[in-house]
Parts: structure tokens; C-alpha cells; sequence
């Protein structure tokens, strides 16, 4: 029993960073009809930012989101400006290549810089508490409050600031948004910076628990993609769900299945988004809006 | 900046038009006056579409004029036909379908930063649709076609524009819903004084509804009269109102 709640737990905390990890792929995804490939490689790029302000400045990485955050936010919006503004409009094979060739780009770029070796970042919340015989490791129970904060924040500037429903109403409707006066590349800038903020902030907060390197973005784009399916585009509580969803049964079979769990539950996210795709293509949630195209005027 | 001759809200002086070097809008000329209806009908292919997508700076005008309310406004970007008093209802449905009735026309207003403001206009548009005002807190998306069309308008309306261009008001509608959107334009104008341009399909009721029209042949504007000359006019007739 106590091998299944702290297993139970850990997923919990796993799902949470997978929800605030996937966010941002799913919000662009949502408003712009961009799936980013290089989504991972985001997340992989914040996380060795953090580190390199842990290894040369001995910056905490929690407190190294500060300074990530708004250099991803620039990443991002110059990014959208110069490179994906162009083929948003576009079939969306056209925006699958560009994403994948700089996914392709990012990491092998990154491995030429830094080597392909693994890295950690130190912190300072280490440690666990017990409740029992269950344990709630301090630095894993920080990543599940800094991606809760970091998702409430979102949903309430979607939902009550006046860019936040500018965002939306693009989402859902680019023509009649641009009918009501709203500039849809500034949103589009915006949307894309303000969800690769999120999604290097993830990178950040993950890199004192798992080995950053060059190439760890793919698995990571792949349960975004996964969760998407489970929550719907955009959807935040979705996210969440989804998310925790994923975090349980990788934790699951990872204590449950020896020798080859932690293999099987790679697996296991892509039979969850094989049984999604078929039974619920629509997501569990609503999200900006669902998941096929919206009539365009 | 030309000042027009005071008399016209809008005019559309000889607009040539179109898509890349192809033009699809050969000199068409109409002009609406304030306070006035405006229809305009013609065959599909025509241009109907066109001359709104020219006027509201979706594509280039190449030669000709535009004027509204004494300026010219030719090319201009579609925020600043917006911003100078021409509110737009596309033909297809352009609700925000997962936003609340009342967030989808706080976006009417997006141009506009107090909040105060916005709040005083939804009002006003709730009082002009109380229909509207009872389904404030639901998903738009979850409205019958002839709500969400009213919406459409409650929205154009909130900027209080001096113009409405309404592209095809009855399409895709039941011919009940038809009638009661032209009664809301016709009651719009009385009550309000809202000026209209809409172009319609639907010509014997767009005509019935309106004060003057126009019809749209080829790129080119070929008859026009009021509502009731045309309808009567053997030749609109026969080409675009079934005949008898």
C-alpha cells in the first residue's frame, strides 16, 4: 500500500510538471494551428540556461526563472517574427518542417557548444518530508507549486486581461478578430513568446532532477503531444488532468513493472495517445476551441 | 484628404479592383447618405463581396476612391476603416464561439481601453437586443444561427459606428430568421438612425428592407433606385428576383 500512494505521489508531482511542460505547446498549437516540433528543445534550451547560471553564478535554479523567463519571452518573440510569422498561414506541413529542422537545428547546436554530456543544476530545496512511510521530496514539491503558479497566472491572463481574451478570440476566430481591430501578428508574437517563456521555465525547474543534454527535447515533445490529446487545445485544467494522468501511469509502471519500467512507460504515453486519438480525437476538454479547423472567412 | 460634398456618409467613386493584377471590380460607383439603407444584389460572381473587402482595405483598391464622412479612407488598413466609424458583419459566422455572449462584445470594443466605457456600450446594445441581455453568461458557440447573427450585429455595434456593412445578412439562415434580422436592421434604423450597407442574395427581401439599391453586374454597378423601384423594374426582374 505505501509502495502504491508513493508511487501514486510521485506521478502526481511528475504530472504537474508535464502539465506546466506542455502548456505552451499546446497554447501555440491552440491560437496559431502551429504544432511546434522544437517544443523540447525549448525546454532543453531554458534548462541550460538555468544551469549555466547555477554552474558560473551559483544561481539557484527556482530563482534562475527570473532571468529565464524573460530571455525565453525574447527567444520566442523574435522567433515568431522572423521565422514562424511566415508559415502560419501556410499548409501545415510548411510549419512541420520549419519546426522539426530547428528542433534539429537547436539540439545539434547545442551539443557542438556544451558536448552531449549530462548536466544537473544544485539547489537549495533538497531534502523530503515524510507522512508515514510516504515521502514528498522537497525539490520535486517545489517543480509541482512552481508549474501550479505558473498555470493559474496563465489562466487568469487568458481569462481576465483584455490581451488574454484578445489571444482567445484568435484562437477561435482569426477573421472576426481581426474585424474587431485586433492586430493578429502582435498577438501572435506575444502568444508565441509568452509560451516559450512557460515552456524554458519548465526546463528550468526540471533541471535539478533530471539530466539535461542536448537531445532530451524529443521525448518531451512527444508527451506534450500526448497530453494535448488528452486535454484539448489550450485547455488549462485539461492540462493538468492530462498531466497527471500521463505522470501516474509512467510512475506506475515504473515501480510496478521491474527491470524494463521506466522503457515501458514511454511506451505506455503512446498507447494512452493512440486510445485518445481513436475513442476521443476532440480531447477531454474544451480548450481555446477544438482541435479541428474553425471556418475561415 | 478630399472633403466630399457633405451630402454622402460614404462613396465609392470608380473603384477598380482586385485580386493580384486581375481586376474583379471594374468602376463601380454607389453612395450611401446618412441615415439611410443601402442594398446591393447581383448574380454570384459579381463583386458584391469584393467592393466590402475594398472598402474595408482587405485587398487593394488600384484606381478609384473611397470616402466616408468627408475623407478619404482608400486603402486603408482594416483597423483604421474600423477605427474611423465602419463596423463590418462578415457573412460567414464570425462569433467567438467559446466566449461568453457579454466577453464577445467586450471584443467589439477591443479598440477601446476604459473599461467604464465598454461596460456603458454593452448596456446599450443589451437594451437594443434584451434577447441577448438574458443569454449574457452563455458560450456563443452554443446560440441558434439567428442569435448568434444577432450577436454578430450587437458586436459591430459596440464601437457606435457610423456605418454598418453587413455582408449577406441572411445567409445560411431559416427564411423566419431572414425576417427577423431585416426587422432588427429596419428597427435599427429607426430607432438608432444606423446608416446600412449590406449586400444581399436575397434580393426581393434585402430590397424590401432597404431604402435604395444597386445592382452589381460583372464589376460594375447597372441599375439603381429605391427599394421599391427595383423590385418593381421589369428588367431586375426578370434577372434577379424569379421573374413574374
Amino acid at each position: 500500500m505505501d509502495l502504491f500512494l508513493q508511487a501514486l505521489i510521485n506521478g502526481v508531482m511528475l504530472g504537474g510538471f508535464y502539465a506546466a511542460m506542455m502548456l505552451g505547446f499546446s497554447v501555440i498549437w491552440g491560437v496559431m494551428g502551429v504544432i511546434n516540433l522544437a517544443h523540447g528543445e525549448m525546454i532543453m534550451v531554458g534548462a541550460y540556461l538555468s544551469w549555466l547560471l547555477n554552474e558560473h553564478v551559483g544561481m539557484d535554479p527556482f530563482a534562475s526563472l527570473l532571468i529565464v523567463m524573460p530571455v525565453m519571452f525574447i527567444i520566442g518573440y523574435v522567433l515568431q517574427l522572423i521565422l514562424i510569422n511566415r508559415v502560419v498561414d501556410r499548409p501545415i506541413l510548411v510549419s512541420l518542417l520549419v519546426t522539426f529542422g530547428l528542433s534539429i537545428a537547436i539540439s545539434n547546436l547545442v551539443n557542438v557548444i556544451f558536448s552531449a554530456d549530462p548536466r544537473l543544476t544544485d539547489t537549495a530545496l533538497e531534502g523530503a518530508w515524510s507522512v508515514g512511510n510516504v515521502t514528498f521530496p522537497v525539490t520535486k514539491t517545489a517543480i509541482m507549486g512552481v508549474a501550479l503558479l505558473i498555470m493559474t497566472s496563465l489562466w487568469l491572463f487568458l481569462q481576465k486581461t483584455r490581451t488574454g481574451k484578445s489571444i482567445r478570440a484568435a484562437a477561435q476566430n482569426k477573421q472576426a478578430a481581426r474585424i474587431v481591430g485586433i492586430d493578429i501578428n502582435k498577438i501572435y508574437a506575444l502568444t508565441f513568446g509568452i509560451c516559450i517563456a512557460i515552456t524554458g521555465a519548465a526546463g528550468a525547474i526540471i533541471s535539478p532532477t533530471q539530466a539535461i543534454f542536448p537531445f532530451m527535447g524529443v521525448p518531451l515533445t512527444l508527451r506534450a503531444f500526448t497530453i494535448t490529446a488528452l486535454a484539448g487545445l489550450g485547455s488549462i485544467p485539461g492540462a493538468l488532468f492530462g498531466g497527471i494522468v500521463l505522470g501516474i501511469v509512467e510512475s506506475m509502471i515504473g515501480v510496478y513493472v521491474s527491470g524494463i519500467g521506466t522503457n515501458l512507460a514511454i511506451i505506455a504515453s503512446f498507447v494512452l495517445l493512440v486510445v485518445i486519438l481513436i475513442t476521443r480525437p476532440q480531447g477531454l476538454f474544451g480548450g481555446l476551441r477544438p482541435i479541428e479547423e474553425p471556418v475561415q472567412l | 484628404m478630399t472633403i466630399s460634398n457633405g451630402q454622402q456618409l460614404l462613396e465609392v467613386k470608380d473603384v477598380f479592383a482586385g485580386y493580384l493584377d486581375y481586376d474583379i471590380l471594374h468602376g463601380v460607383n454607389l453612395s450611401v447618405r446618412p441615415h439611410e439603407v443601402v442594398c446591393v444584389i447581383g448574380p454570384n460572381g459579381a463583386g458584391k463581396s469584393t467592393v466590402f473587402r475594398a472598402i474595408y482595405g482587405l485587398i487593394k483598391v488600384r484606381t478609384g476612391k473611397v470616402l466616408f464622412d468627408g475623407y478619404e479612407i482608400t486603402n486603408y488598413t482594416p483597423q483604421h476603416v474600423l477605427a474611423s466609424g465602419i463596423a463590418i458583419v462578415p457573412q460567414l459566422r464570425s462569433v467567438f464561439p467559446q466566449m461568453t455572449v457579454f466577453e464577445n462584445l467586450e471584443m467589439g470594443m477591443f479598440l477601446e481601453k476604459n473599461k467604464d466605457r465598454v461596460q456603458e456600450r454593452v448596456e446599450v446594445v443589451f437594451d437594443l437586443f434584451p434577447r441577448l441581455a438574458e443569454r449574457a453568461k452563455q458560450m456563443a458557440g452554443t446560440m441558434s444561427g439567428g442569435e448568434q447573427r444577432m450577436l454578430e450585429i450587437g458586436r459591430a455595434l459596440m464601437l457606435e459606428p457610423k456605418l454598418l456593412l453587413m455582408d449577406e445578412p441572411s445567409a445560411g439562415l431559416a427564411p423566419s430568421i431572414v425576417r427577423m434580422i431585416f426587422d432588427h436592421v429596419k428597427r435599427l434604423n429607426s430607432e438608432i438612425g444606423l446608416t446600412v450597407l449590406m449586400i444581399e442574395q436575397n434580393a426581393r427581401q434585402g430590397l424590401e428592407a432597404s431604402h435604395r439599391g444597386y445592382v452589381l453586374e460583372l464589376g460594375k454597378n447597372t441599375y439603381e433606385g429605391t427599394g421599391q423601384e427595383l423590385i418593381d423594374d421589369p428588367e431586375v426582374r426578370r434577372a434577379f428576383l424569379g421573374g413574374r
